[in-house]
């Protein structure tokens, strides 16, 4: 049985929606203001019960994750895939229940994470690489990996506003993926560049898997969840629906997708 | 290997050090941006910082020295004014942009994990960058009216850290409390003039009558500005009995914003 390198317990996320949550009267926010440094984080819940706009948009999310293996997260929009992402990438904290990564996290969550337009490409691979987690030696023994990736060697010194998108997005991206990093997150980031790029992408994230690393992977192309995963979960509002086999979650996915796509969202 | 335990927000660590010491690059590397960016597109670039000190001194000169008389304990009012000046100038900005430094960042702030008080230190290093360029200013300023820098150079090293110590300590609260309410962004600029006026920046801090000493060490920057004048443009030292309820008041901002910003650090990326 191999090494854990991603353990996760009865995570909970809890959200006010439509609402700026620190509006209300002057006596309420005074009140609020001086109460809210008091107040833990395990009392928020029964906050959430008081709030007629709150909902989870994550609950009950038990799972651990093999070193080394790749993991799928897969569901609709709104599912609540992105914020299990972002706590697991610490931008956010749970409400609720706790997690343990084993090893260095890399995420990759949004491309173009600490791009400064006044800099040059050069310039911002060592920002945004440093953002991201990695040391400046790092970042320099990758420099030429990167820009070669990249396909933007002729414009590597020319500040990034004058790229154009797709070549911003390209570069981004060619930072991210060279992370040194034992845990990989990666949202949605496949869909970057034209098909070509997406092709060297995907096999850039395969090779990633195969390199020994743990990866944690969203996306709605169920192809490349099928063919990359060995383990999959599937969240539908904010709660965990399947998880487990691969085959098995695309297939409820797809039903999912089927039957319910006809509904307005709540 | 590295573990990280991910916990709720309360359940975290007040203060902690060795991830502090992790996060070094970042901070080098946003510190490095925003130096880098400050600058770009502007045609004087780092004399900006010694042109503010210079016409204020020029302004100030000819309104409060030489119109309105102000009394300086016979020193020149150039000099007596460019001393707290350059004291005052690195508060006011560096208090400024500390107290800003979550709000303008939210591109960083909800993408990436950092301990978020990096940003505030970045703002404060590069207030520190600028007011040793704005320093620079006195020296000439000094040859010119012939003074000779007093003992009390050595004291303004530690007095200026009191600063520093006042700056984070403030700013820790106002940038945590700015993220929710956007009310700081107006109650800044006010809340800086106020501190000035209340700062002896244009009079001697002697103007106010003895008994309210204890009251007006309250603002640590008096004592502050009230060493810097003792050690560069001559004049007695500040009461140590000023100074010491100076130390107190810095140290509580400190440890209660710190405190209160680590409770609300968690809430930064879903609000912004």
């Amino acid at each position: 049985m191999a090494d854990i390198a991603v353990s996760v317990s009865d995570l909970g996320k809890w959200y006010v929606v439509n609402e700026n949550r620190f509006y209300g009267s002057l006596s309420d926010v005074l009140g609020r203001w001086i109460k809210a440094p008091f107040q833990r984080a395990q009392d928020v819940p029964y906050a959430a019960s008081a709030t007629p706009n709150a909902i989870w948009a994550l609950r009950n999310v038990s799972f651990d994750v093999e070193a080394g293996s790749v993991m799928g997260v897969i569901g609709r929009n709104g599912s609540g895939k992105s914020t299990l992402l972002r706590i697991l990438a610490r931008i956010t904290t749970p409400t609720e229940g706790h997690a343990t990564l084993h090893g260095r996290v890399g995420a990759l969550l949004e491309v173009g994470t600490g791009f400064h337009p006044d800099l040059s490409g050069r310039e911002n691979i060592m920002l945004s690489g440093t953002m991201l987690g990695m040391t400046p030696q790092e970042v320099r023994r990758h420099e030429d990996e990167i820009i070669v990736f990249s396909e933007c060697e002729d414009f590597i010194d020319t500040p990034v506003r004058h790229y154009s998108s797709g070549m911003f997005m390209r570069l981004a991206f060619a930072v991210a993926i060279n992370l040194e990093a034992e845990i990989m997150l990666v949202d949605e980031v496949l869909a970057v560049g034209d098909e070509p790029f997406q092709r060297k992408c995907k096999a850039k994230i395969r090779e990633t898997a195969f390199a020994g690393r743990t990866v944690l992977f969203t996306s709605h192309d169920m192809d490349s969840i099928r063919n990359i995963c060995q383990s999959c979960l599937l969240l539908d509002h904010g709660r965990v629906v399947r998880q487990g086999d691969v085959k098995e979650c695309v297939r409820v996915y797809k039903e999912m997708c089927g039957v319910i796509e006809t509904e307005p969202k709540p | 290997m590295l573990t990280f335990h991910i916990r709720s927000a309360g359940q975290q660590t007040l203060l902690d050090p060795a991830e502090l010491w992790r996060f070094r690059h970042l901070f080098r590397t946003i510190l490095w941006r925003t130096i880098r960016v400050r600058y770009q597109q502007t045609v004087i670039g780092m004399a900006w910082a010694l042109l503010q000190p210079l016409l204020l001194t020029f302004v100030f000169t000819i309104i409060f020295g030489r119109l309105l008389s102000m009394p300086t304990n016979g020193q020149p009012y150039p000099v007596f004014v460019l001393s707290g000046l350059l004291v005052w100038l690195f508060v006011s900005q560096t208090f400024t942009s500390a107290s800003t430094s979550m709000v303008a960042n939210p591109h960083l702030i909800t993408r990436i994990y950092f301990p978020r008080v990096i940003l505030l230190m970045v703002a404060i290093t590069v207030g520190l960058v600028d007011f040793l360029c704005a320093f620079a200013l006195l020296i000439p300023v000094l040859i010119w009216y012939g003074l000779m820098p007093s003992i009390g150079a050595l004291a303004f090293i530690p007095m200026f850290m009191l600063a520093i110590m006042t700056i984070f300590g403030l700013s820790l609260w106002l940038s945590a409390l700015y993220v929710p309410y956007r009310d700081i962004g107006h109650l800044l600029p006010f809340l800086v003039q106020l501190w000035m006026f209340l700062s002896p920046v244009v009079y001697p801090s002697n103007l106010l009558p003895h008994k309210y000493s204890f009251l007006y060490a309250l603002n640590p920057i008096v004592v502050v500005i009230d060493t810097s004048r003792w050690a560069f443009a001559g004049g007695a030292p500040p009461q140590w009995s000023m100074v010491e309820v100076s130390i107190i008041v810095a140290l509580v901002f400190c440890v209660t914003g710190f405190w209160f910003f680590r409770r609300m650090e968690a809430t930064f990326a879903d609000i912004l």
